[in-house]
């Protein structure tokens, strides 16, 4: 028990991050690349970086609007990430479908399948944006393991 | 080894290039589109944003009463085209460079940008309208000096229109028929610039 809330401890300030592509454009996945891969952004500096494999991963980035061919996919992908996790809406598109809002192929928007825990709208949102929304997730995460 | 040493030093003088942002200020374009925004004062109901917006972010309501209008846009839908800016011809539409969009899920349906507008009678015959905004009225008529634009932007369509018919009856009472082309000249003077 002591072991486990010192490891918690430590891995508290390292939130990784997870991206989703739900059928988006790509314009919110080049911002978000665009905060891992700018130095004048630097998703780094808060110990987040960005992780292959959804079981690795504590903050999910999901963008687009969430269509009939993906949205099995992205729920599948989502059910591998170990809780607590956050959920980042990022886009227009996962919060209310956006441009693409009652297109024949759209099941979005997200929150009608996954609980959503911080919007970042925008199309696509500025990379400091996104910054924020990642500093806020990190808080709601910290919340949730219980230190904040 | 030498090219190394350069781009040390210059690090080392120019330091970091990461923006400081969550943690100290950061640098706006004056043009960046953050935010849309609804000017009140000028804003006439038309919906021209409504039915310009590809995004489908704005709504007008027309109040139960009829006594006025509510306009809305919903921030989580707007796609910042500003197509609704371009194409409103009042210049009531402006979008800020307010970019702080990063919001916990609770508050994804209070993100909204609205105004409720109430319309005033018609200084002629008393019927509800939304009188013309004064800056838009001096545009319009700049070209007519003979007309008030203070007075003229108070009456409903239908009060201009007899204004108007009134006006010209006078202009062809007074000028006899040997200046038809000064009259021709008058009625199809531009309103609008």
């Amino acid at each position: 028990m002591s072991l486990d809330t010192t490891l918690k401890k430590l891995s508290v300030r390292s939130p990784w991050l997870f991206r989703i592509n739900a059928g988006s454009c790509n314009g919110c996945d080049v911002e978000l690349a665009t905060t891992a891969c700018i130095p004048r952004y630097d998703v780094e500096r808060f110990g987040c970086r960005y992780c292959g494999s959804p079981r690795h991963a504590d903050v999910v980035l999901i963008t687009g609007p969430v269509t009939t061919r993906v949205r099995d996919r992205v729920l599948r992908v989502w059910e591998e990430i170990p809780d607590p996790k956050v959920t980042v809406a990022v886009g227009i598109c996962p919060i209310s479908g956006g441009v693409f809002r009652e297109g024949y192929s759209i099941e979005g928007p997200l929150d009608r399948f996954l609980p959503v825990d911080v919007n970042v709208p925008g199309c696509p949102p500025r990379p400091q944006a996104i910054l924020e929304a990642v500093v806020l997730a990190r808080s709601i995460w910290l919340k949730k393991l219980g230190f904040e | 080894m030498a090219g190394f040493l350069k781009v040390l030093f210059r690090n080392v003088l120019e330091g970091p290039s990461t923006d400081p942002f969550p943690l100290g200020a950061t640098f706006t374009p004056d043009r960046l589109r953050g935010r849309a925004r609804i000017n009140p004062e000028l804003c006439m109901g038309c919906g021209i944003c409504h039915n310009s917006c590809v995004a489908g972010a704005i709504n007008i309501t027309h109040l139960p009463d009829g006594s006025g209008y509510t306009i809305t846009i919903w921030q989580n839908s707007c796609c910042l085209c500003a197509s609704c800016r371009h194409y409103c011809p009042t210049g009531a539409m402006s979008i800020t460079s307010d970019w702080h969009s990063a919001h916990p899920d609770t508050d994804k349906y209070d993100r909204l940008e609205q105004h409720t507008i109430k319309y005033e009678p018609c200084a002629g015959c008393g019927t509800l309208m939304r009188p013309i905004p004064a800056a838009l009225a001096k545009r319009l008529y700049a070209a007519t000096p003979h007309l008030d634009p203070e007075k003229i932007r108070h009456l409903c369509p239908d009060c201009r229109r007899q204004e108007d018919a009134k006006r010209n009856a006078g202009i062809v009472t007074a000028t006899t028929t040997e200046t038809v082309a000064a009259r021709e000249i008058v009625s199809a003077a531009p309103t609008k610039y």
